[in-house]
This record gives C-alpha cells, structure tokens and sequence, in this order.
C-alpha cells in the first residue's frame, strides 16, 4: 500500500508562506495537519511515511503561537519524484486554504539540517488596539532592556526571558500606526514569545495582534 | 453597533477562550455571500459545539443546498463552550454567524437541529445568547422564523413552545418551500400568524400554535386538535422518492472536529425492524443509491479535502445491496489515495465472507465492531434482532481470522421482558467471545463491551414500554461490572441519569416546556456531555413545575391511551407497531421486510411518489 522507500531521487522542498488573518486562531497542531491536507488535494507525489496511516513528511521552521499571524513562515516537505517549481507552486496556491498565500517554492538539499535546528531567531511587530503613548512604551522598552534577568513561568517551568530578547523598538508604520518591533532568539531550546514578553510589559493578550514578519536561520 | 465594531470585538475575546477556531469560519469551500446580495439569510444552526456540529452530514447538506440559490445565503452558528459563553456574556456579544459574523437576530429564519433530545437546553441558550425571545407566542414580526427539524422533532410536544414551526422527515425538499413561504410573505408585510398560516400549508410542517392539546385530569392526553384549517392532522412526515445528489462542495474545518472524513450516505432507511430503533422505523422506506453515485461523490470529496478517510453512512451497510461492489469499485481509489476507509453499522448476519476479505485487505489496522445488543437468543427475539449464539461466534470467529485483533461489542440493557440472566448472558457471551479471540489471535486479542440503557422511543413498537428503574439499571452494571472484574475485557457504559433524561425529554408532551426552561435557568446546559451534565437541575424544574418525571418515563402507556406524539405520522401506522409490540410479548419475530411487505403503511402513505420516480432504489418488496 505505501510507496517504495528505496526510491532515490528523493526532493526536498522548502515554502515561504504566510498565515494571514483567516488562520490567526488556528494553533501549530492544526497547522501541521491543514498542510497534510493541502499536500493531498495539490495531488503533488508527496513522500509518506510507511505504515498503516501514512502521514506527509513535513518540516515546520518554528511553531507560531494561536492568535499571531504571520508575514514569512517555512515549511520543508519532500517528493518522491521530481516536479517542476513552478508547477509545485501553482499547484500549492491551487490546494491553500483561505488565509495561507504561498509566497516563494525553492528546492533544497536533501542533506540539509532540519529546519528547527536552522532557526536562529524571529521577529514580530505588535500592533495594539489601543495604542499606548510613545513615551510610555519606550519607557517600557528601555526598562526591559537594561534588566538581566526577568524570570518567567510558563507550564510551570520558569525561565529568564531577558537574554531571548535581542532587540526591541518603537516603529511608526506607513499608515501612522505605533507598533512595537521585536526581535527574539528561536533556536531549539530557547525560543522567546512575545506574548511572555508583551505580559511583562502590562499588556494583556486581549490588547494586541502579533504578526512575525521574518524568520532568520543560522 | 457596527458590523465592523462586533467583529473587532469578538477578535478581541478569542484569544482568551479554549480552542478559538471553533468560532472564526473561514475554512475551505465555506460559503461566504455578500450581506445585501441575497433576498432570505438563513442560519442553520447545531445547538453543540463546533467540534460536533460541523461533522454533522445533515447540516452540510442543507448548508450546500441552501447556498447554491441566488436569493438565499445560508450561514453556520453553534454553541459556544462554556468559557465562550461566559466572555460573550460579559462582553454583551451576541451569538453571531460564522460567515458574516451577523448576529442570528439579523437573520430571516433560524433553522435548527435536534437530531437528540439532550441538545434542548443548548436550543434554549442559542435563543438567549441570541436575543431572541424563548418563546413563540413572544415573537413578532421583526423576530427570524425558528423552525426545527431533525430526529428528535418526530416528538415535538416537548420543544413546541419554542419553535415556530417543525420540519417533520427529509428537509432537503421543505426547506426550499419554506424559504418561499417566508418570501411571499414578507412580499405580502403579512403578520406572524398569517406567516404561521402559510407554513401550516407546507406538507410535513407542524405549527404547534395552531394545534390544540387538552388533557385528562390524571395528565394524559385526551385529545389533540387543529384549530386553525390551514393546520392538517396529523402531519404526515416528507421524504424524498429519490435520495438527492451528495455533497457537492465540501467543507474543511482548520480545527479538529470528532468526524474528519468524506462522508457519503449509500442509503436511507432500513428494513431490520429493531423494535428499539428509533432510526429504523422514522426513516422508512429503504431507498440505495447507485454505486456509481457514491464513487463519484467519494472521489469529489477526496479531491476537495484531502482527507485520509472515507466513510459510508446509513444506517445498516452490509444490507447495501451492492455492498461488495461497491467497495471493490472503490478499491484502487484508497490504495491509490492512501486513505482509509470506516463502514459503520455492520449486521452480523448479512456480513459475508466477502466483504470482510477486501475490508481487511484495505483496513488492516483497526478494530472491528458488532452490535448484538442483547445477551440471550430470547431476548433478542423479543427486541427483533433475532441471532444465534452459533451464528454470532461464527462471525466473531471470522473476524478473528481475518486478522482483526480488536472487536468491539455493543449492547443494551433495559429492554422490556429483560432478566438478570440475560445481563450474565452478556457476560458469558464476552467470554466466550475473548476465548475464542485468544485461540485464533493469541495474547493480542481484544474485546471491549460498550452498554448503553434502552430509551422506549417514541413512533417504535415498545413505545408503550416504560423506562427500566434506575436502581435496577445500577444493579445490572453492577452485576456486569463485577463479571468483567479480574477478565481482560473493557467494559464502557452511559451514565443511566442522562438516558432517564432521555427518556423524559423524548416521551413527553407540551408540559414540559416549563421544565425545559426552569432547568436551563438553573444552569443545565450540554446535557449529553458527561462533564457537564447534571440530573439535580432538571429534578428541581419538575418539582418546581409540579410534574411527576415518572409519569414520562416509567408509566407503561395504555394501548388505547393517545399518545403527544400521536398526530405526527412518521409513516408506520400506530396499528402496525401495535401488533409488533403484541408480536414481542409473545417473544415472537417479524423478518426483513426486504423479502415480504408486512404493510408498516409505508406504501401506503408514499406509493405515489414511488411510482413517479421509478429509479428510486426503493427495496420495499
């Protein structure tokens, strides 16, 4: 029933997309299997697993939470057979649900690191419903930024936020619009979470959209 | 308030709530229709949550129906869960559509789904957390039309207060007359009786405002009445000569729900006649649709979702009568797909050799279930699901050796003219049925017994038959409990406090309107949830209404006593299901009607329409 393991010419390929307000609400598990099923209505000869329920082979760079959205998200799949990019792509576009825009296909090499292992870091704007004065969220910045640790407990299990934190700013966007800039470690096991950080800075996450707008790997 | 300002504040209590995306749409192939571009918006609404409601095929297929007119946009509400309730209230929001994110009051009809009777306290909330009055006779003309339909509106006394008009049987064709009746009459800025009216003339809709009941001193019914010409009783039930075309646009919610897989029903109906099913005798006659039908269908819903299951709905699969080629037809499709397949609702009788060798050769992994439903031959011949022990651990048998490991036995206790030793019966028969796994598939064999207590149901041959008393129901379990205790069998069992819910919601009259109102106001909500459900509000609503529970559920019903579910015709006439109720006293069978008509009054009622359809796949003789 599963397709050959020995094939050899195995293609890995790598997505650019975004997650746009459609799919703010919908969390990194659902993600994972909103794209097995897109794979299978682009009909792409998607490589499986073996076993009774075969699943797609993904990759996901680096989980967003529920409720943000994002500007750049990557994902790495792999064929059992070659396909031209542009066919790839017009066939992902073809398959994406509602909210997911597939911005750029590549090929990469199969040898590759996964890409958890590749992130490096993440950054995010913040948009609040009720923007706060400047003064006041750069008092904030200034403070969070001269401290050396912030303990933070999440799960129960308590971590120092602080060194997560690689740069924060006050931006002022096109349409006039005060946002807060961010940019967070993402490796492995050291990711930081804007809503953590946003927290620490008073605002409840009642008060704000996040949108990642880049992912850097190493 | 704006649209814009409701929208931006539900965005803003979401992240807040468990599982958010139970309230955002926005899915693939979901039906998005400019506000204004339309004529009549109807929501279609499924009094649980999400998770539930949007696995539901009736549901779907009227969402699908509704949106392919121009003039008409169909749109999705559900429950909240709780914590959403909770952040809707505080924030004032109004339950609200998924599409548009319109508040229900925006909409012209509201059409409701009660496929059980544990959803009434739900119904109840939807109304309220829609700023919509509870009650019928509380609208007027600026309300939307609430009409249910569904199976448990075959008794719709319980709910009549609070629904404008019922859809008794098969909506796919009445809702379109529904929604021309509206159309008219908003056309005609008529009042709401004269909308009321209009719907009476729809055959297979019950307007219980113009329907009369009075009642003996001691709480039975004594009569039921039309009071108004436009309102013919009984109301016959509709169906379909043939059943319509599949799902063609299918639905892909982001978050998980309990059913994700591409569903298509190959027939409505059955011929068994189970004296306990309620679904077997409201949804005669037995119509099949062409295997062809059903590929196409599949391989439409495949390419649309991308899901990894199929599944083929009705409510006895292995009486298809094209069961075997149909499943050899859809062979290369799963392989090819790499997909799955579930065929629910198996009869062990009618399961051959056959069937199981390709089903195992697709499905290799799963478990497999079986449904004798009762422990002894005798009582299983009481209940007409007649089966021999021989017969049952021949197929067990074979289950085993086609490789399942797993079986799953489904039965329940309760039945009229039960005993204790047919509850041991139970116990030996799982046994018996584990020994014979073990000698065929070693250690690794399975069995799992799942009971559930017997609901005497309404338009059923035992729908004089009282509910078992709840203490006898703990002593069977009991009783089975302590014959599973130190065996490797898993038992699983339904609380017997929500079937007694059951029981009172599903046999009673108008009267407990009030009840069903008093214990929503005294917090009952998703009863049919084990977490949630709780028996102490609904026993302070009969209290404090001055109703006796007993008299709905255990009280044995007169043979000549009118029955509140009387003037609903569900096509099997009350004298046939009184000679099959004399036929189970007498521990007496009656067969398949596949093979000879036993006149249910199917035929009579819907010959007509047999006859203008010919191609119909009716397997009536």
């Amino acid at each position: 029933m599963s397709l050959n393991p020995q094939v050899a010419a195995v293609t890995r390929i790598r997505v650019r997309y975004a997650k746009g307000n459609a799919l703010r609400f919908i969390g990194h598990l659902d993600l994972q299997r909103l794209w097995e099923r897109l794979l299978r209505r682009s009909k792409l000869p998607v490589r499986y697993s073996q076993g009774f329920h075969p699943r797609a082979r993904l990759n996901l760079a680096s989980a967003l939470p529920l409720g943000f959205i994002s500007d750049e998200e990557l994902l790495d799949f792999w064929l059992d057979s070659p396909c031209p990019l542009t066919e790839i792509q017009a066939r992902l576009a073809e398959a994406a649900p509602p909210g997911l825009k597939i911005h750029t296909v590549q090929q990469i090499d199969p040898k590759e690191t996964a890409l958890q292992v590749q992130m490096k870091a993440s950054e995010f704007t913040v948009s609040f419903y009720d923007p706060p004065a400047a003064t006041e969220l750069e008092q904030k910045i200034a403070w969070l930024l001269t401290q050396e640790v912030i303990n933070k407990t999440r799960r129960k299990k308590t971590y120092n936020l602080r060194p997560l934190v690689l740069d924060m700013q006050v931006i002022n966007t096109l349409a006039g619009e005060r946002e807060l800039w961010m940019r967070l470690l993402a490796e492995p096991a050291a990711t930081g979470r804007p809503d953590d950080i946003l927290e620490e800075l008073g605002f409840p996450n009642t008060a704000y959209l996040v949108r990642r707008t880049r992912v850097i790997l190493g | 308030m704006t649209q814009k300002s409701l929208q931006q504040r539900i965005e803003r209590i979401l992240p807040t709530v468990t599982k958010p995306g139970r309230y955002v749409g926005g899915e693939l192939n979901q039906v998005v229709k400019p506000w204004d571009s339309v004529q009549t918006h109807v929501a279609l609404v499924f009094p649980d949550i999400y998770d539930l409601g949007q696995s539901n095929l009736g549901m779907a297929l009227l969402y699908d129906r509704l949106n392919q007119h121009a003039d008409i946009a169909a749109e999705r509400a559900f429950s909240p869960w709780v914590d959403m309730e909770t952040a809707m209230r505080n924030e004032e929001i109004p339950l609200f559509s998924l599409e548009n994110k319109r508040p229900l009051i925006d909409f012209d009809i509201i059409g409701v789904s009660l496929p059980y009777e544990t959803l009434y306290t739900n119904f109840l909330n939807i109304l309220d957390l829609a700023g919509i009055p509870l009650y019928s006779k509380a609208r007027d003309t600026h309300h939307p039309l609430v009409i249910a339909g569904g199976q448990a509106v075959f008794n719709p006394e319980p709910v009549a207060a609070f629904v404008d008009a019922f859809a008794i049987g098969e909506g796919e064709e009445m809702v379109f007359e529904i929604v021309a009746a509206h159309q008219s009459w908003i056309a005609s800025k008529g009042s709401r009786e004269e909308l009321l009216t209009r719907l009476a003339g729809i055959p297979g809709v019950y307007v219980p405002a113009l329907v009369a009941v009075k009642y003996h001193a001691d709480g039975r019914v004594q009569a039921v009445e039309s009071v108004h010409p436009a309102m013919k009783l009984p109301v016959d039930k509709r169906i379909l000569a043939k059943l319509p075309s599949p799902l063609n646009r299918f639905l892909v919610p982001n978050v998980e729900v309990v059913h994700e897989r591409v569903s298509v029903e190959i027939m409505r109906g059955c011929t068994r006649g189970c004296r306990f099913c309620h679904a077997g005798m409201v949804n005669r006659p037995i119509r099949e649709r062409s295997v062809d039908e059903v590929l196409t269908a599949i391989q439409a819903g495949l390419d649309q979702t991308g899901y990894e299951e199929v599944s083929l709905l009705s409510l006895s699969s292995s009486d298809y009568s094209e069961i075997i080629p149909l499943i050899e037809g859809l062979k290369a499709l799963l392989i090819e797909r790499q997909v799955d397949i579930s065929l629910p609702s198996l009869r062990i009788e009618s399961f051959s050799e056959d069937l199981m060798d390709v089903l195992q050769s697709l499905s290799p992994g799963g478990g497999f279930t079986l449904a004798p439903e009762a422990g002894t031959e005798r009582l299983r011949k009481v209940i007409n699901k007649p089966l021999s022990d021989a017969e049952l651990m021949r197929t067990v048998r074979s289950v085993f050796q086609h490789g399942w490991k797993s079986l799953k036995l489904y039965f329940m206790i309760g039945h009229p003219q039960e005993t204790l030793s047919d509850i041991e019966a139970i116990a030996d028969t799982c046994k018996a049925v584990l020994q014979e796994g073990r000698q065929i598939a070693g250690g690794r064999a399975k069995v799992h017994a799942g009971v559930s207590t017997f609901i005497p149901k309404p338009h059923t041959p035992f729908q004089w038959s009282a509910f078992d008393d709840l203490t006898a129901i703990e002593t069977k379990l009991a009783l089975l409990r302590e014959a599973f205790r130190g065996t490797k069998i898993k038992m699983t069992w339904n609380d017997p406090q929500m079937s007694l819910l059951e029981a009172w919601l599903s046999r009673g009259d108008r009267r407990l309107a009030p009840v069903i109102e008093s214990a929503w106001r005294k917090g009952a909500r998703f009863d049919a949830w084990g977490d949630q459900f709780r028996i102490e509000p609904w026993q302070a609503a009969f209290a404090e209404c001055g109703l006796d529970p007993d008299f709905y559920s255990s009280r044995e019903r007169g043979l000549n006593e009118v029955l509140p579910w009387d003037h609903i015709n569900a096509g099997v006439r009350k004298a046939f299901l009184l000679d099959d109720y004399q036929l189970s006293l007498a521990g007496e069978i009656r067969p398949d009607c596949r093979e000879r008509c036993y006149a249910c009054g199917i035929l009579a009622s819907f010959n007509h329409l047999r006859l203008a359809q010919p191609g119909g796949g009716w397997k009536c003789p």
